[in-house]
């Protein structure tokens, strides 16, 4: 395992070092319009040139990347051109707040569809499952920003007893989260519920569950002990990796809500041609994508024992 | 004050109004331009009107003290407020620091840093007295420090959208630095002159131009928490993308002591309705601008004023002169025979005025009213024949998504355009992709905010080689009569002069202009003091709040 880790880690810097490159190469031919953005839609381009001029844009481009690596490495991300200020706090800011909300998200999408899941996983056809499944293909087929619109319309305008905006202006206030907790829960769980219950049907059909259910063992003792584990393996590998959504994938919600997060940051930057904020939040997505396919792969391995770390 | 100088310039426009030929707008527009104080014109108008009441600026004396007040809107980086390119980044610096001058909601300009100012004959000297104001850190402001901003702002390195108005009478011609060394002149601490190249009227007005905020020398350019500045107000937290938080400054302002303790800006990002909710909601209590498409959504909120500022604000289809399909004149003035203005306004924005295809708003006081422009379709096609188009011409308009708005005022005079024979493709740019190119494109359809004087868009947008001169438009005589405007005081001739321009727009210009638009603002009803600005200024120290 400590070995995959370090072979885990080599790969986040084997692709960081290549996207960096990338990314770097990507704006190189962007750096007019640069200027142009940093300056104003106003500005004339002899007023862009020198802007380039003053900040170093004529050295040549390796030594640029190099320089940016070296102190990237060291802790100094630089500073965004679009706020001018300093990347790394401003980074960990929204990362900070993505994890927030994401980490609820995945938490309640975790109860929820991983209860519902089982449960009509194991009464197949029945009333519940039913129930639960057409619940759950209803949700899932309403994109976010009409729930969003939906359940604003109905607690800002109409009940007034939710704030409609999350920006956390005063502080943190547990309330702000609920509305846009509450839509990516509502767009996220049907799936994994969906998952669960096919992989934990499948399992109640196999053969082993069969034969304790006929030897008489109690029917609750058959579904956590013996069947649970194994119907586990698929809905967690899909789950885990979900993290990477949450980072980057709920911008929508993010700006529905005036949410300041990690997937709205990104996107701006990408607009703007911000590109040490751009460089130091695909470094951080990488890591976390990595890093989630490493969890994703021992936790496969612990509920499935017939993988071994090779 | 200098009125009790002889000025003639005063005198004329005194006339014209006197005897009818300008109304009271203008007059007073004028009149303070010249270098006549806002008090002293409004009090000949109450002579001339024999009224007793006379609407002054002084807003009610009781207003409650103290308290919170919060408004939404953008808060991008401000750390080089010369360089800014919004007007909500102006809003912020603006609690802060002055300006040399100040345009009223009423488009009135008023002596802000510079107390008093008088034109020499030819327009060409302008002489500005500098009031007597102590900065934050109690240092005296002086003439050195107006000229160091005013020297920045003219300076290509800084990278000022100043330079772009002022370019013209002030730097070379190549536009490499001031026309002449002594172009910024200190006379003493209290004195500044401006040596123009050409004679310029409106020099007053650029100086409220929103990247021109007066900042101390000593601090290089920059502003940030814990800036020097003179204004009502102290920046006391700012975080990008966020939030900006000002507290009153003790001691006395100039421009009255502020009521409230405390304002703060809050960025949502740029959904407009997370702002509507966070109003709704009461995050926070006003709002920097509204959308047209969520009128009505503020309208029908039971604790909000909405508030209405007819502008100059607008948005133009514009085509360059210098492409091949567009070199005809009679081209141009059939695309503009093919539109029903009337009909885009009602579709796009219902809120607003309908235009006249000549970019002289209503509202502007030197506008000459011109027979309607109406729409004829026969007549668009017949020109399009004779410029020898007899089967229609094809096109491609470049376009942005956001404000909603525009997509429809475009999607109203394609349709239009197509019954003419006028068949026109829509290429819609993401907005910071249509920034970059905005000036470039042969056809697209560009904003235009609003400017205190017609003539003051005329020379930005249309005359042969300015910065900002999108369409290429190029006409010596245009250039020749936009000159005499400038150089011209008297309102009435001034007003004669720019009716010409208007008939030269519409029959040779570049554009299509289909509407004015009107803004609002939307505050919670405890706010008290706020009076939407044309331009969306917010001045701080004239709001409160009732507990």
């Amino acid at each position: 395992m400590t070995k995959l880790f370090f072979r885990r880690l080599l790969s986040i810097a084997l692709i960081g070092l290549v996207i960096s490159f990338l990314l770097f190469l990507i704006f190189e031919s962007d750096k007019l319009e640069v200027a142009g953005k940093v300056l104003g839609a106003y500005s004339l381009p002899e007023q862009r040139l020198l802007w380039l001029e003053q900040n170093g844009y004529d050295e040549p481009f390796l030594l640029r990347y190099f320089q940016w690596l070296g102190k990237f490495l060291l802790g100094d991300w630089g500073v965004s051109l679009q706020y001018d200020t300093p990347v790394r706090p401003y980074l960990m800011d929204q990362l900070k707040n993505t994890a927030i909300l994401g980490g609820l998200v995945f938490s309640l999408t975790l109860v929820f569809s991983l209860v519902l899941g089982v449960l009509s996983g194991v009464f197949e056809g029945r009333m519940t499952d039913r129930l639960v499944s057409g619940f759950a293909v209803l949700t899932t087929s309403v994109p976010e920003f009409a729930s969003a619109t939906l359940l604003a319309a109905v607690f800002v305008f109409w009940l007034g007893i939710l704030p409609g905006t999350s920006s956390f202006q005063d502080g943190f206030r547990w309330i702000e989260l609920v509305l846009p907790v509450t839509v990516l829960v509502i767009y996220n769980f049907g799936y994994y519920t969906r998952m669960t219950r096919a992989s934990m049907a499948e399992v109640m059909t196999s053969q082993y569950v069969r034969t304790a259910i006929l030897k008489g063992m109690r029917f609750r003792r058959v579904v956590l002990n013996h069947a649970l584990r194994n119907a586990l393996i698929a809905p967690f590998t899909v789950m885990v990796l979900q993290l990477n959504y949450l980072l980057s994938g709920v911008i929508v919600v993010e700006v529905f809500f005036g949410y300041k997060g990690f997937g709205k940051m990104l996107y701006d930057a990408a607009l703007f041609g911000d590109l040490y904020v751009l460089e130091a939040a695909t470094m951080i997505a990488v890591a976390i994508a990595v890093m989630s396919q490493f969890i994703s792969d021992v936790g496969y391995a612990l509920l499935n024992p017939r993988i071994r770390f090779s | 004050m200098t009125e009790e100088t002889p000025n003639e310039h005063i005198d004329s426009v005194k006339r014209d109004y006197a005897e009818g030929h300008a109304s009271r707008r203008e007059f007073l527009r004028f009149a303070t331009l010249l270098g006549m104080s806002a008090s002293a014109a409004y009090a000949f108008v109450a002579k001339v009107e024999n009224l007793r009441f006379v609407p002054t600026v002084a807003k009610a004396a009781k207003m409650p003290q103290g308290g919170t007040l919060k408004i939404a809107m953008r808060c991008p980086k401000i750390s080089t407020p010369h360089t800014f390119s919004w007007i909500f980044d102006s809003n912020i610096i603006r609690q802060s620091n002055d300006y040399l001058t100040q345009t009223g909601q009423d488009n009135v300009t008023r002596p802000a840093l510079f107390k008093s100012w008088k034109p020499s004959k030819d327009l060409k000297t302008w002489t500005f007295k500098v009031r007597n104001v102590k900065w934050h850190n109690g240092e005296k402001f002086t003439a050195e420090h107006a000229a160091w901003n005013i020297r920045r702002v003219l300076d290509p390195k800084t990278g000022s959208s100043v330079l772009g108005l002022m370019k013209s009478y002030m730097l070379n011609d190549e536009g490499t630095g001031l026309w002449d060394a002594n172009a910024v002149e200190v006379v003493n601490a209290s004195t500044l002159r401006l040596n123009l190249k050409i004679p310029q009227l409106t020099v007053p007005e650029h100086m409220f131009h929103y990247p021109f905020a007066i900042i101390d020398p000593k601090e290089g350019g920059k502003f940030g928490v814990g800036s020097n500045g003179t204004g009502a107000f102290l920046l006391k937290e700012f975080e990008v993308n966020r939030r900006a938080v000002f507290e009153a400054n003790k001691g006395d302002y100039w421009g009255g002591n502020p009521h409230l303790e405390r304002i703060e800006f809050v960025d949502f990002g740029d959904n407009h309705t997370a702002v509507a909710r966070a109003l709704e909601s009461k995050q926070v209590d006003g709002i920097y601008i509204g959308q047209v498409e969520q009128y009505k959504l503020y309208k029908g909120m039971s604790h909000v004023n909405v508030y209405r500022v007819a502008s100059g604000a607008t948005g133009v289809a514009r085509v360059q002169v210098d492409r091949p399909e567009f070199k005809d004149p009679r081209v141009r003035k059939a695309m503009r025979l093919a539109i029903d203005a009337d009909a885009i306004r009602k579709i796009a924005y219902p809120i607003g005025k309908e235009a006249q295809h000549h970019h002289v708003s209503p509202e502007f006081p030197d506008h000459l009213p011109l027979p309607r422009f109406t729409r004829d379709v026969a007549a668009a096609k017949k020109l399009l024949a004779e410029a020898g188009y007899p089967k229609g011409i094809d096109f491609e308009i470049t376009t942005k998504p956001d404000p909603s708005w525009e997509v429809k005022a475009v999607e109203g005079l394609v349709n239009q355009w197509r019954d003419a024979g006028i068949r026109v493709k829509i290429k819609q740019l993401p907005s910071s992709k249509f920034w970059g190119v905005w000036a470039k494109v042969p056809f697209g359809f560009t904003e235009w905010a609003h400017r205190p004087l017609g003539s003051m868009l005329l020379n930005l947008a249309y005359r042969s080689g300015v910065p900002w001169n999108e369409s290429h438009y190029n006409n010596a005589e245009f250039d020749k009569i936009l000159n005499q405007v400038d150089s011209t005081p008297s309102i009435k001739k001034r007003r004669k002069l720019m009716g010409k321009l208007e008939k030269i727009m519409q029959e040779d210009g570049p554009i299509v202009q289909p509407l004015w638009r009107g803004l609002f603002m939307a505050y919670n009803k405890k706010v008290l003091g706020f009076d939407p600005h044309p331009t969306q200024y917010i001045f701080g120290n004239e709001l409160a709040v009732q507990a």
